[in-house]
């Protein structure tokens, strides 16, 4: 076989070992995450966290969707990852989420531990959920500051946001019947990223937003206030396979020890960090873990 | 360019592991499909439903069909490459079956009545002479192959869906671009390669 | 030039139909193709010649009755050998588009594992005998053939292993009168140089009475009448074989113009010529023409 033919085997025989190799160490935890910023963050802080105390750690970040990260979880292939409480109870248990973040936590936790044999580890302050923002500008002109005010001026108004807003039932619709009003002038979809941008240029007044985005960091943007707590708190906590616990119960140690440092607040921060000075993920995680530790 | 030139390793590994996505899909995706198109060509009976059920398959939701097969067979490259196969059928083997169909009748009948097999006829007649229409279809599932692909990065296995998803999400532009203008580029790539095979199999055809 | 005796071909009751068809394709035909023969199968579209052709090659099998080929069923044994030992041309040609015409004419050959020296030698003689200078001719693809060309080819591919039965289905219906009267004249000569059986099926009378030492004209899935050209022409068995052939006025060779034009007054198309046992016909039309070409005075 001649040079060419030879290299070319090589690399045919690397390509399908490639995908072996990541099940190499049997003994490694396999923390996954989905493919956002803040997800990939989070999953970042777990699994450096159980490295400092020892564990290897295989990664599995860009999960599509909890449906993918579940049949993951459930499988075996991950170990464990970052999950939001309300999502859990949303997307996977079809339950109503409430405003009182503990009652949700704990209904979350004993179905999951019910129904799959899954563990949610302590759940932190972080709360990414659904909020609607708006321009200081806009905020001053229309005394626009809470969601009651914003559902009777919305005809006033028109709404930048994504597709799926219009679709979850926690979305336009939820807020629809649960304050009443909220007919905006009109309703403009874009892609996640594009939509802070149509409301700082002007092609929109009200924007969905989620309360950890980095663009809310500063000034620029507001916050509408949920007066009345129509959206569910979406707490973050790790959510882990029995039998890998049982394994290494310093997993449970590790994480509930960094759970309380993991606050909304912070989140914005590091949130900002990767999107907006490009940061490497991997080494904000590592930052912040040297200053919750002290 | 900004991210391509402060991370070229990671996207170049990154656009190999793509690579290797729709490569090895390819060709599993071809083996499968070439019986299934020429069974399809013979039997009217076998053809409908088998084109119905790629059909319903090709429309299924993308990250539907991923979460079913992770369920099944976990997350990584053999998942999405079966995600991928499953996608390439309604196109693969399709063509197959409409190149096989085209060839002439009267060299097909020819081909029986000189005292060839049906094995014979099928390899030295029919296939020969389906060949441009088969190129065609591969074209095609080919570049369909390399959008699909980045499916990948929503089931850890890499590829440049990876630097897509995670640069939109970030609003990072340069990282998706990063991401999609290499797969632009090698679906043209692929496009003009499959067309030159094309143009030399309908020459000597 | 072929070293084996044509084979002989019985039709012994043969009742085809297709599946799904409300009446037969052949309905009850028998008759016998004395071994080298040329015989011709004459008839009008739908009369089931084809399909009789066709069950000879079992391309058709055969819903009750024998087709027999040396007196054995063609339906006892493997089709695929049967056919390797059977010549078909067909009027579409059919000629393998990606081959060239050496390798159109090698395929029998190359099925039967011939040598590739014997092969190259016999894909030569036989361009010459079709009329195409094989150095012109062997690397050619079909795009680049007339429809004659292409032909003559198509009939090089069918004997090229020395079949005991050539089958033609309609082979000169695709081309142009002028190419057409060529080939059937280089079909004759072919015909007379081989000893193979050659069944030849069609609708045209002219190309019938040009070709064939038997006749067999059928209508509607039968046989209306088998027989030598004269015999159909003098003494022809019911009303639609006469009015194929003309009114059976039968004028002498010798006859002159003249009289020719006034047998042709009463409203013939044809007429029947004899000279001694020799009997042709001559066609309104064909004379037409050959008034055009000719100095007649």
């Amino acid at each position: 076989m001649n040079l060419t033919r030879r290299s070319a085997l090589a690399l045919t025989a690397a390509g399908l070992l490639l995908p072996s190799c990541a099940s190499g160490n049997a003994r490694a935890v396999r923390v996954g995450s989905k493919n956002f910023t803040e997800a990939i963050v989070v999953g970042e802080i777990y699994a450096q966290g159980l490295e400092r105390a020892g564990l290897s750690v295989e990664r599995a970040f860009d999960l599509g969707s909890v449906q993918i990260a579940m049949a993951a979880l459930q499988r075996g292939d991950i170990d464990l990852y970052p999950e939001y409480t309300s999502t859990g109870l949303v997307d996977v248990l079809h339950i109503a989420p409430s405003s009182n973040a503990s009652s949700n936590y704990r209904i979350v936790r004993d179905a999951y531990a019910k129904r799959y044999d899954l563990v949610w580890l302590d759940a932190s302050p972080l709360d990414d959920a659904q909020a609607l923002a708006t321009t200081a500008a806009i905020s001053q002109k229309f005394k626009l500051t809470t969601l009651s005010q914003c559902a009777v001026l919305a005809p006033q108004l028109r709404l930048a946001t994504i597709a799926e807003f219009l679709a979850r039932a926690d979305g336009l619709k939820g807020l629809q019947k649960f304050y009443g009003g909220f007919q905006f002038k009109s309703v403009q979809t874009y892609a996640m990223a594009l939509k802070y941008r149509a409301l700082l240029d002007g092609a929109d007044d009200v924007a969905l937003a989620f309360t950890t985005d980095a663009a809310i960091l500063g000034d620029r943007l507001i916050v509408l206030r949920d007066d009345r707590n129509f959206w569910p708190p979406y707490n973050i906590a790790p959510v882990v396979r029995r039998a890998t616990l049982a394994r290494e119960p310093k997993i449970a140690r590790v994480l509930n020890a960094l759970a309380p440092s993991l606050t909304t607040a912070a989140a914005r921060r590091m949130n900002a960090a990767v999107d907006i000075d490009h940061r490497d993920p991997a080494t904000v995680a590592a930052e912040f873990l040297k200053t919750a530790r002290a | 360019m900004s991210y391509l030139t402060a991370h070229p390793r990671e996207v170049a590994w990154l656009f190999v592991q793509h690579c290797a996505l729709v490569g090895t899909a390819l060709a599993i995706a071809f083996a499968i499909a070439l019986p299934l198109g020429i069974f399809a060509a013979r039997s009217a009976r076998f053809a409908t439903p088998l084109y119905g059920t790629l059909a319903v398959i090709y429309t299924i939701p993308s990250l539907a069909l991923l979460a079913a097969i992770v369920r099944f067979f976990g997350l990584g490259f053999w998942p999405t490459v079966i995600a991928l196969v499953a996608y390439a059928q309604f196109v693969l083997a399709r063509n197959v079956a409409a190149g096989v169909r085209g060839v002439p009748y009267a060299q097909t009948d020819a081909a029986r009545g000189l005292g060839m097999t049906s094995l014979q006829r099928l390899l030295r007649i029919e296939l020969p002479l389906a060949t441009p229409v088969i190129l065609g279809g591969l074209r095609i599932a080919v570049v369909a192959m390399i959008a699909l692909a980045t499916l990948g990065g929503y089931v850890n296995a890499g590829g440049l869906g990876v630097l897509i998803f995670r640069g939109l999400d970030a609003q990072y532009t340069a990282e998706t671009l990063a991401g999609s203008i290499p797969a632009a580029l090698l679906a043209i790539a692929a496009d003009l390669f499959f067309r030159a095979l094309e143009r030399r199999a309908i020459g000597s055809a | 030039m072929n070293a084996r005796a044509g084979a002989t071909i019985a039709f012994d009751s043969l009742v085809v139909t297709y599946p799904g068809a409300d009446r037969a394709a052949i309905d009850g035909v028998s008759f016998d193709v004395p071994a080298g023969s040329f015989t011709v199968v004459l008839g009008p579209s739908g009369c089931g010649k084809s399909t009789l052709l066709r069950s000879v090659n079992r391309l058709v099998e055969a819903s009750t009755g024998r087709v027999l080929l040396d007196g054995g069923d063609v339906s006892g044994g493997d089709a695929v050998a049967l056919r390797r030992g059977i010549g078909y041309v067909i009027q579409a040609v059919g000629l393998f588009s990606h081959m060239t015409v050496a390798q159109n004419i090698a395929v029998v050959p190359g099925l039967l594992d011939w040598e590739q020296a014997r092969i190259d030698a016999r894909v030569d003689e036989l361009l010459s005998l079709v009329g195409l200078e094989p150095q012109r001719y062997r690397a050619r693809y079909p795009r680049a053939l007339s429809g004659g060309e292409a032909q003559r080819v198509g009939v090089a591919r069918a004997i090229a292993a020395q079949p005991r039965v050539l089958l033609m289905d309609e082979p000169f219906g695709a081309v142009d009168a002028i190419v057409r009267a060529s080939l059937q004249d280089e079909t004759r000569r072919i015909a007379s140089e081989l000893r193979t059986t050659i069944l030849f099926v069609t609708h045209d009378v002219d190309e019938a009475l040009r070709l064939a030492d038997r006749i067999v004209v059928m209508r509607d899935g039968r046989v209306e009448q088998a027989g030598t050209p004269l015999e159909l022409l003098t003494a022809p068995a019911t009303p639609y074989v006469a009015s194929l052939f003309g009114t059976g006025t039968a004028i002498a060779a010798e006859a002159s113009l003249r009289d020719v034009l006034a047998a042709f007054s009463d409203g013939a198309q044809r007429l029947t010529v004899r000279d001694g046992d020799n009997v042709g016909t001559i066609s309104f039309a064909a004379l037409r023409q050959a008034r055009g070409d000719n100095d007649l005075s």
